[in-house]
């Protein structure tokens, strides 16, 4: 029977094709016809198009808040992978040198991107929700300080290589301290220390401290240590790191630019 | 801002597309009670719905540029990505049985009670589903309703009458009729 010369029983076949009732050989029947005949093929969108009203007419009902909450912190999260990708070719397109060549160019990117960077850290933290529920108290009153108190001066997130944020650091000119916050997964071997590196314009390397275990860590600093600092790095040295005049030995895992903010 | 409410949700869609964050928020705004409101209707549980309603915002913000060669009016488009999603989820459930079973009675009673309303709360709501919502409010409430939830779930005949707790023949019928009655009334809005 040519369905197409029956408009009654395919209007009829094609709203319960739509609706999801037409099952099993029905189904595969209706659907070889419409791959074959325009007609068939239109009565099927006509009936989609007309059910698919039933998603609008469903009782309103008010999600929690912390739903949106949630949707946003993904989003900002996307939209800097996509600021930090965005700078990463830019440093891959540059020819390489020396590592902290690179990161003259690095300091633009990562300037473009600190900001939104900093909202990614805060995701990550929120998100990833690996870090245990002190931590995660004190990440919470961290951000705070970071949004409100005009106290921190510095901010800087650290990196890896594939622009995922591993460490958050601020200094805090008030109490001088530079207080690291370690936001990624990374774990250095037990017989591995992570040692911070201030890189100045002029100058090698020079240590800021070698990090603890923990996932949040404080040195004392001087503000003359962090000023005019464009970049922060952490290197993978032996326990205990090594002294500041040796310069890293080991990879550099993680660097970032130190932000200056205006107060 | 706009009279029509589709073109202003449009306008909103393109602005996400570029990839306008405040731009998102508005149409969470908008949007996002009528939208919870239905993967409600179809997951059943409020924690499962919040899950439903921000996977679909998150593919909205990613997936907004597909928008205008849908050609569908944009409530209808957003509904579709939620529904969709719920039915992700709702398979993904149905291996627990036990919490299948729990959910039922709720149905049921749902069903049962006979005077569930037909609602229309939305004011976004687009022209083809006014005419459907005025062709569903001709139909008895257990028809229009075995009509809505197997659309809005994807179940057969059989499976309704399964969660519904009433014979096939019954659930048959009620869909027959109902679907006549329906495409009688839409007719007259082609």
């Amino acid at each position: 029977m040519n369905l197409t010369q029956h408009p009654e029983l395919l209007d009829r076949l094609a709203a319960n094709y739509a609706l999801g009732t037409l099952r099993g050989g029905a189904r595969r029947r209706f659907e070889t016809l419409a791959r074959e005949h325009a007609t068939v093929r239109a009565a099927a969108l006509v009936w989609q198009t007309r059910w698919s009203g039933l998603t609008e007419l469903q009782p309103a009902v008010q999600p929690a808040p912390a739903v949106w909450t949630r949707i946003d912190n993904l989003v900002q999260a996307d939209q800097s992978a996509q600021t930090l990708h965005a700078a990463r070719v830019s440093v891959a397109a540059q020819p390489a040198k020396g590592w902290w060549r690179n990161l003259l160019v690095w300091r633009g990117a990562a300037a473009a991107g600190a900001l939104a960077t900093l909202a990614a850290v805060a995701v990550g933290v929120q998100v990833n929700g690996g870090l245990r529920s002190t931590a995660g108290a004190q990440i919470a009153a961290l951000q705070q300080q970071l949004q409100a108190a005009p106290q921190i001066q510095y901010v800087a997130v650290l990196a890896d290589d594939q622009a995922a944020a591993s460490m958050l650091v601020t200094f805090d000119a008030k109490s001088n301290q530079l207080v690291l916050q370690r936001v990624g997964g990374f774990k250095e071997g037990v017989d591995k220390s992570l040692q911070l590196w201030a890189l100045p314009p002029a100058g090698g390397p020079r240590s800021l401290g070698v990090l603890g275990h923990d996932p949040l860590l404080k040195f004392v600093a001087q503000e003359g240590d962090v000023k005019e600092v464009p970049t922060l790095a952490i290197s993978l040295e032996p326990l205990g790191g090594v002294p500041s005049t040796t310069g890293p030995t080991g990879p550099v895992l993680f660097k970032g630019a130190l932000i200056r903010k205006a107060t | 801002m706009s009279l029509h409410p589709d073109s202003e949700l449009m306008n909103l869609l393109d602005q996400i597309a570029a990839q306008d964050d405040s731009a998102l928020k508005k149409l969470y705004e908008r949007t996002s009670s009528q939208l919870f409101g239905l993967a409600l209707r179809i997951v059943r549980n409020r924690d499962a719905a919040e899950d439903v309603l921000q996977e679909s915002f998150v593919s909205i913000w990613r997936g907004a540029g597909n928008y205008r060669a849908s050609l569908s009016p944009p409530m209808a488009w957003l509904g579709l990505i939620v529904r969709s999603r719920a039915l992700d989820a709702l398979r993904k459930r149905t291996t627990d049985r036990a919490d299948l079973m729990n959910e039922l009675d709720d149905d049921m009673a749902q069903v049962l009670e006979g005077d569930s309303p037909n609602p229309m709360d939305s004011a976004d709501a687009s022209e083809q589903a006014f005419a459907l919502h005025q062709c569903l409010g001709k139909l008895d409430n257990k028809q229009r309703e075995v009509v809505s939830l197997a659309y809005l779930r994807d179940q057969s005949h059989a499976e309704l009458a399964e969660q519904l707790k009433l014979p096939l023949g019954t659930v048959k019928t009620w869909i027959r009729r109902g679907l006549e009655q329906l495409r009688t009334c839409m007719a007259r809005y082609a």
